[in-house]
């Protein structure tokens, strides 16, 4: 019974991506396709993050460096074997090679570093996977044969989106399945505590390499899917900035969580898409007043420092404190207008007119800032996704079995 | 025939000797003692045994195998476990998954098994669950198995730390502590459990405690260290009336 379900989850979820990518070509346009696309991007660099950060807890903050590695390797090799020597593979099956030598490169950008560093802890470690990351990015930037600060441009565009969903699913099943089995669990023991590890027998150094040695290989294997899908790229693409986002991703979904850290990924690679289009009444782009921002930004705060202290205070049923939480976002967002109309007089925020696009980003790092006040342990904090949690939401569900789960 | 011998260990950090020239030998199946004041070295020469540490002077030879400054994860392997004074589980994980952790150095399946959730892994993992339970039910906590082992009680914290110690199926047990912060009643069963520990399963074991009646009731053998220098080493009864061990206790009479 063990193969013939295995290979069946296999197509179901190979359909599941051919599914997504056809209701992607047939309903939207490319802006939403691209975006699409590289939700599942991040999605895949999250997961594999998490398994260093969240699973090993090995603080790295340079992931976009072996995506960068990824991503040149792939479309270096594509650029000067079809754009620059005229052959024609046959795409989807030179996509797949060029993710399978991006994912080998990268876990070797990944072994390089992790052997040397991995006596690190905490900070220190976290110091050296930045260095690195930085390293990379200058090396290509002034590299010529790799485009230098320019680009990376010519390389031939391969946009299958369902091959960008099935690897962000494989790399979520990989990582669900490690935790699954025993040796996943010497990877979480590693994260507790590496001494109590050692004397359990667990080859720390050896677990550690390997988490760093997959995380990075699917961070390459998502670099070669991006460069294949936008055709050209720049080192400003691997800045330290999309290190810590996919970090922040990690830790608001809740280190440790796969489940989390897929949520918080789609999330915030959306959110900023989405505050780029908001359009206001007549079609044009939203513009807001100086006042209208400010006095969100007072409310919003003074909302969090409200919910903060009621619930330090009382302990609520999980019920109540969400109707808590309702009523003070509900009141605060009524408070708005008071503080827009008292905040009128100020020349200086009444003149000042802001296209809501260009608040993207503020908006980001308020829902962030309210987010991680509000549940510092991430979202998710350690919980899984699972059929019986659903049910239990439902309110169907056997009452929690107290059937062992390793 | 001995199974565990500590040949002159030595361990200088600075300027400061922790053990100095420590010998004894422990015999298969010893039940054995090693007790001292505070700051005796006692934890030092369990992190020595154990390859924390590597001794800066002197042998230290297990089953007949010299393993001083060997790796603390190829001593586990080797056949020596042991638990910690200052509590060390994984928290977050449950008790079962602790004591599954301690299992894990006899795996056989390799990573790509799990990785892929193959069979091979699927069994071994339900396998080590089921010995996991098994030693569970011998230190009598399989009705927490599921329980994050940081919301234990101290006791039984303690207990896990003996049953996660236990699963690597090791010849040498060292406890270090092991009644500490327990209440007269847990330490009885205790000591019920450890004398279970060596006649059932058959494990030797060294234990650190500063419970006397404990120590003195339990062991067949003991040591006493003093300011890293082993001061008096025999049975209970000796140990007991020893001038240098009620010296280093109550201090030297006027």
């Amino acid at each position: 019974m063990f193969w013939p379900k295995r290979i069946g989850s296999g197509i179901a979820a190979i359909a599941v991506c051919f599914l997504i990518d056809s209701i992607t070509h047939h309903s939207f346009g490319s802006y939403e396709q691209r975006i699409i696309a590289l939700v599942g991007i991040y999605v895949t660099l999250a997961v594999s993050l998490n398994l260093i950060n969240g699973i090993t807890g090995q603080f790295s903050i340079g992931h976009a460096a072996f995506y960068q590695v990824g991503a040149y390797l792939a479309g270096f090799i594509s650029r000067r074997y079809i754009t620059d020597a005229g052959h024609t593979p046959p795409p989807v099956l030179w996509l797949i090679g060029m993710i399978l030598v991006a994912a080998a490169g990268a876990s070797i950008a990944g072994f390089i570093v992790g052997l040397p560093s991995l006596r690190l802890k905490g900070d220190y470690l976290a110091i050296v996977t930045l260095g690195f990351g930085e390293i990379i990015r200058i090396l290509v930037q002034n590299t010529d044969a790799l485009g230098g600060s320019y680009a990376l441009d010519k390389i031939p565009k391969i946009q299958e989106i369902w091959l960008i969903w099935l690897l962000a699913f494989i790399c979520i099943a990989v990582c669900r399945n490690l935790l699954k089995t025993a040796r996943g669990l010497t990877f979480l023991a590693v994260r507790e505590d590496e001494i109590a590890s050692s004397a359990m027998g667990v080859n720390v150094t050896r677990v550690k390499v390997t988490a760093f040695v997959l995380g990075s290989a699917f961070a390459g294997a998502a670099g070669a899917l991006l460069a294949h899908y936008e055709g050209l790229i720049t080192p400003a693409t691997f800045t330290m900035d999309v290190s810590f986002i996919i970090l922040t991703m990690v830790v608001l979904g809740g280190t440790g969580s796969i489940t989390g850290s897929v949520v918080s990924a789609i999330f915030l690679s959306y959110l900023p898409e989405y505050l780029r289009t908001l359009k206001g009444g007549d079609g044009q782009p939203l513009v807001v007043s100086g006042t209208a921002v400010v006095a969100a930004l007072i409310v919003t705060v003074l909302a969090v420092a409200a919910i903060k202290t009621v619930l330090n205070r009382h302990l609520f049923t999980p019920q109540k404190r969400g109707l808590i939480y309702v009523g003070i976002i509900i009141g605060a967002a009524m408070l708005e207008p008071l503080f827009s109309l008292l905040l009128h007089p100020v020349p200086m925020l009444a003149n000042m007119q802001v296209a809501a696009a260009q608040l993207r980003m503020v908006i980001f790092a308020v829902t962030l800032i309210v987010l991680m006040l509000l549940r510092p342990q991430g979202v998710f904090a350690h919980h899984e996704f699972s059929w019986d949690w659903v049910k239990k939401i439902l309110g169907k569900g056997p009452v929690p079995s107290t059937e062992v789960s390793a | 025939m001995s199974l565990l011998k500590l040949n002159e260990a030595t361990i200088r950090f600075g300027g400061l000797i922790a053990v100095n020239k420590v010998s004894f030998e422990l015999k298969k199946g010893d039940l054995f003692g090693l007790i001292g004041p505070n700051g005796a070295g006692k934890t030092t020469c369990f992190n020595l045994i154990t390859g924390v540490y590597k001794p800066t002077d002197g042998q230290i030879l297990f089953d007949g195998k010299d393993i001083t400054g060997t790796p603390s994860n190829k001593i586990a392997n080797l056949g020596i476990s042991r638990t910690f004074q200052n509590i060390r589980l994984f928290k977050a994980l449950s008790v079962l998954e602790n004591v599954i952790v301690g299992g894990f150095l006899r795996n056989n399946t390799g990573l790509l098994s799990s990785l892929a959730y193959l069979p091979g892994a699927i069994n071994e993992t339900e396998e080590m669950k089921q010995e996991a339970l098994r030693l569970l039910d011998v230190l009598n906590l399989r009705q927490v198995a599921n329980v994050r082992s940081a919301d234990l009680s101290y006791g039984m914290q303690r207990r896990l730390e003996i049953a996660r110690a236990m699963a690597t199926k090791p010849k040498l047990l060292l406890l270090d502590e092991p009644a500490a912060g327990m209440n007269p009643q847990e330490k009885e069963e205790l000591n019920v459990m450890v004398k279970k520990i060596r006649d059932e399963h058959g494990m030797t074991v060294l234990l650190i405690e500063h419970d006397m009646r404990f120590v003195m009731s339990l062991c067949e053998n003991i040591v006493v260290l003093d300011h890293g220098e082993e001061i008096a080493q025999g049975p209970p009864a000796a140990i007991r009336n020893d001038p240098k061990v009620i010296a280093a206790y109550l201090g030297e009479a006027v």
